[in-house]
């Protein structure tokens, strides 16, 4: 179904020993990225400051601060800022990821200037108000209680821990409720601070004169001149040094399997070599996936079960991870599948018309990410962090459809490692009702 | 892009820095709705939205858990399942891999009304769609071993939403507002029901209901007029029958005052507060989306300043007005910060219910809540499944012209009625259920209302932005 690859569009072959270029994420200075997207009269602003949960201090301190700029600025209050965005209809929010952290506004296109201006205050000018840190503070932690009371939450924050411990990444983006309790005003107001001398992405889409928002943008999110750039500290590597993990699970009425460990950052050459791998095993549409399909579909084992091969690839590592939301009765049983198929894929590789498939679905979904103005607004944001062009669709195919059988199965063996795959296993609390009625409910089928 | 609204809302947009947000009037979508019927029942509904080179196909049928019979509990989303286990044309498994091959997506779901299922593709391919569609409509296979293994996956499913505690909560306070009313069932069904039901029962629910006298088809997006001939092409032949219109659900008994469910689950609080709701037929179901919107719309709104800002007892909270073809229900929901006295919540919430009687919005309030809706409104149509999904919802159980008709009715309330509806659809001690499900370590302190007590994996996905 995809089209013909021309031979001049195919990139040339990651060697063997094919590592990512080195990148340097955070250097400073402004990046601007305005595009008009036809439509519904909306416009979408993005702004961020590179450096997020990887480059705090103190587990948390990251979300917390950003979380904080939506909470007063120098100029307003946290409920006057609610009142005049509100005023317009605009959807405000601010927060920090592992890499960034910033603010976005959402609002009707006659609003593209205020939306400019405010976004700006809320990045440059936080108050870290005292009183409303204490209670950002508390709504955190009350959050993590309650993802908590998820249990394939649970589960999966330990399978992090355990395939990143001690990086960052093997914790939770929101820290703990020790490590928020010691967090105040001032440590949010030092990482702001830091944050502002690494670089600066903004992006504004949707439908407005490009022009005239590149003219206002440049004018309000230029860096101010001898900003000191932090140094970039080495972060400690991942150890992954435990196979297996094994927890109870207050409440849970079934098993939570993740299995996987990690793969390539995002800027890998064998990046899309393992998506389309992990399309093949699971991240495509539907059950087709080799293991949901023999899972769910063959073996009626599970309702839940998706693998990917790359997941979370940024700055750091991704991960390869095959998660099956099962009954206790037959968590071996899925365990034990996914790892013949992941053998399977390494041993026989894949068929043309299998790779002909997962190449256009990942092609297929392309244009539903460039539909609306919030969309283009987050593609073109992770396009100038990565310093990827994710916005042309026209080198994505040609990433996609340079990949051929030969070249995912030399990436697959080369990242993706049955014998090294770390298992994290959530259960039912023993002897609870809910391990006796799952396990009654495996017996019927 | 707007056409003017006639009713006279807009009047309250003047003063202050409301005037900067310019003039209020309600959105059309982008592009042209064509809607006609074939010979055999079928609505087919064309969008035609050339904005993106994407296309959404979506066949809704008016069947939900609503219609199911007594001891067939769950066989509408059961039969939702095996529309995706083989057909004549398209075996088991075929519908999800030509979807891949063809770089698309699809998926389905089950309401108490209404079946829904959807293809997302590229505008040179969308057509398939067509022929799955068909296919399944017109020879779904219900092998008894695909039926068997099914049923085992949706026992999982069940099994999944189990250990949700939103959702076992939810499915508490349903059952004890809406008591024998279909809308009290759950949607995946008991677990007796689906050990009870096989390939017979499904085909017989398949032959009454999947048919295109009773289906709706939505294709959306970057497509043109030849819709109307392809779609005729694959569904022209189909044998349609009408059905007998749907029975009302059992009569909702009278006011029965403020009843009580509780559970025990997890480390936080949760609380589920439910009122009866009018149809979103009914002349009074858009001015209440109005007071939804004066009580959780934004930060600034009454209960969000009030239980999240200011108490700070609320780590979050929000409402929701249902939107079905018989009476619903109006809900508000909240998770509670860690200490936080459950009954000092509920308190605060029925009091802020009751200010809504005693003290209207002023035009500053008014103002807001109207903006917030029409943006909500143009938040919730910029994609194209979107707007596929929520004309089909229209057409099958209302009409073309519900959600913008919607939309112009809240914007033309008035503060003076807020009074009058509060006092009639929002008063708790009348007619309501309070559901709260408690932390477990909290067990033997008492029931809560009396008075007398107190990227993980989901984390980070999808990179910097």
């Amino acid at each position: 179904m995809s089209a013909p690859v021309s031979p001049s569009l195919v990139a040339p072959a990651p060697s063997a020993a094919a590592e990512a270029t080195p990148y340097d994420f955070e250097r400073p200075g402004l990046a601007l990225r305005v595009r008009r997207v036809p439509g519904l009269p909306l416009v979408s602003v993005r702004a961020m400051l590179a450096g997020g949960a990887r480059r705090e201090r103190v587990p948390g301190q990251a979300y917390l601060t950003g979380r904080m700029l939506s909470e007063g600025t120098r100029r307003r209050s946290w409920d006057r800022l609610a009142l005049d965005t509100e005023a317009r209809g605009m959807l405000m929010s601010a927060s920090a990821g592992f890499e960034v952290l910033g603010a976005a506004l959402d609002a009707l296109s006659d609003d593209w200037a205020a939306a400019l201006e405010w976004t700006a205050e809320l990045l440059f000018e936080p108050s870290f108000d005292e009183e409303r840190c204490t209670w950002v503070r508390r709504q955190i932690a009350a959050e993590l209680d309650s993802a908590g009371d998820q249990p394939e939450v649970r589960a999966g924050w330990a399978f992090m821990e355990q395939l990143y411990a001690p990086h960052p990444r093997g914790r939770r983006l929101q820290g703990s409720q020790d490590t928020l309790l010691t967090l105040a005003p001032g440590d949010c107001a030092a990482f702001h601070r830091e944050s502002m001398g690494r670089r600066r992405i903004v992006t504004v889409t949707g439908d407005i004169d490009e022009a005239a928002v590149r003219r206002l943008a440049e004018h309000l999110f230029a860096p101010e001149e001898g900003l000191p750039q932090p140094a970039a500290e080495a972060l400690p590597a991942p150890a992954a040094a435990e196979a297996r993990r094994e927890l109870r699970l207050p409440g849970s009425h079934q098993a939570h399997l993740y299995m996987g460990h990690l793969t390539v950052d995002r800027r890998h050459p064998d990046f899309p070599a393992l998506e389309l791998a992990g399309v093949i095993l699971g991240a495509g549409s539907g059950f087709t996936g080799r293991i949901p399909n023999r899972i769910r579909e063959r073996e009626g084992l599970a309702y839940h079960s998706f693998v990917q091969a790359v997941t979370g690839a940024g700055m750091d590592r991704g991960r390869l991870v095959a998660y099956v939301g099962t009954s206790p009765a037959t968590a071996d049983q899925a365990e034990r599948a996914v790892r013949e198929e992941l053998s399977r894929l390494l041993e026989e590789g894949v068929t043309e018309e299998e790779l002909t498939d997962a190449r256009s679905f990942l092609l297929g979904r392309e244009p539903f990410y460039r539909e609306t103005a919030r969309q283009w607004a987050d593609l073109l944001a992770n396009a100038e962090f990565y310093g990827l062009p994710l916005e042309s669709l026209e080198q994505r195919r040609m990433d996609i459809e340079a990949v051929d059988r030969e070249r995912l199965l030399e990436a697959a063996r080369r990242h993706l490692k049955p014998d090294e795959l770390r298992v994290t296993l959530g259960l039912p609390e023993e002897g609870s009702a809910e391990e006796g009625a799952a396990e009654e409910g495996a017996a019927d089928g | 892009m707007t056409a003017p609204v006639a009713a006279s809302g807009d009047a309250a947009l003047e003063p202050g820095n409301f005037a900067a947000a310019g003039p209020l009037s309600v959105p059309r979508l982008p592009g042209e709705v064509r809607i006609t019927r074939l010979a055999n029942g079928l609505t087919l509904c064309h969008l035609e939205n050339r904005l993106a080179p994407v296309v959404t196909c979506a066949l809704t049928y008016r069947v939900g858990c609503r219609d199911e019979a007594p001891g067939q509990g769950g066989i509408a989303h059961f039969l939702e399942h095996m529309m995706f286990k083989g057909a004549k044309t398209y075996g088991p498994g075929e519908i999800d891999r030509r979807t891949q091959a063809l770089g698309g997506v699809n998926n389905a779901f089950t309401s108490h009304d209404l079946t829904t299922y959807y293809f997302n593709f590229a505008p040179d391919r969308w057509s398939e769609a067509l022929a799955i569609e068909a296919d399944r409509m017109a020879d779904l296979a219900l092998d008894p071993v695909e039926v068997d293994a099914e049923r085992q996956v949706i026992l999982e499913e069940l099994s999944m939403y189990l250990s949700d505690p939103w959702d076992v909560l939810n499915q508490d306070v349903r059952d004890e507002l809406f008591g024998p009313h279909p809308y009290g069932r759950r949607v995946l069904g008991p677990r007796e029901d689906l050990l009870a039901t096989g390939s017979e029962e499904l085909a017989a629910f398949h032959r009454r209901y999947y048919n295109p006298a009773n289906a709706v088809l939505v294709v959306a997006g970057d497509v043109g007029e030849e819709v109307a001939e392809q779609v005729a092409e694959h569904f022209g032949a189909l044998p349609g029958h009408e059905l007998p219109p749907r029975p009302e659900g059992a009569p909702r008994p009278g006011p029965r005052g403020l009843r009580r469910v509780e559970r025990r689950h997890g480390e936080v609080a949760r609380l589920m507060l439910a009122l009866p709701a009018p149809a979103a037929t009914h002349p009074d179901h858009a001015p209440l989306m109005l007071l939804e919107s004066l009580l959780v719309s934004g930060r600034a709104s009454r209960l969000t300043r009030r239980l999240v800002e200011e108490e700070q007892l609320c780590s979050w909270l929000t409402a929701d007005l249902s939107e079905n073809r018989d009476p619903g229900l109006f809900s508000v929901v909240a998770e509670l910060v860690p200490g936080a006295d459950p009954a000092r919540v509920e308190a605060e919430i029925f009091d802020e219910l009751k200010r809504l009687e005693t003290t209207p919005p002023d035009a500053e309030e008014m103002a807001r809540a109207r903006r917030i809706a029409v943006a909500d409104w143009i938040f919730g149509h910029e994609q194209v499944y979107r707007q596929a999904v929520r004309l089909g919802f229209a057409v099958a159980l209302f009409d073309p012209e519900h959600s913008q008709r919607q939309l112009a009715r809240l914007l033309a309330t008035e503060a003076e009625q807020v009074p009058d509806l509060a006092a009639r659809y929002l008063s708790p001690e009348t007619d309501s259920v309070v559901g709260w499900s408690l932390p477990v370590e909290e067990a033997g302190a008492g029931s809560c209302g009396t008075g007398d007590e107190a990227d993980s994996e989901t984390d980070d996905e999808g990179g910097a932005a």
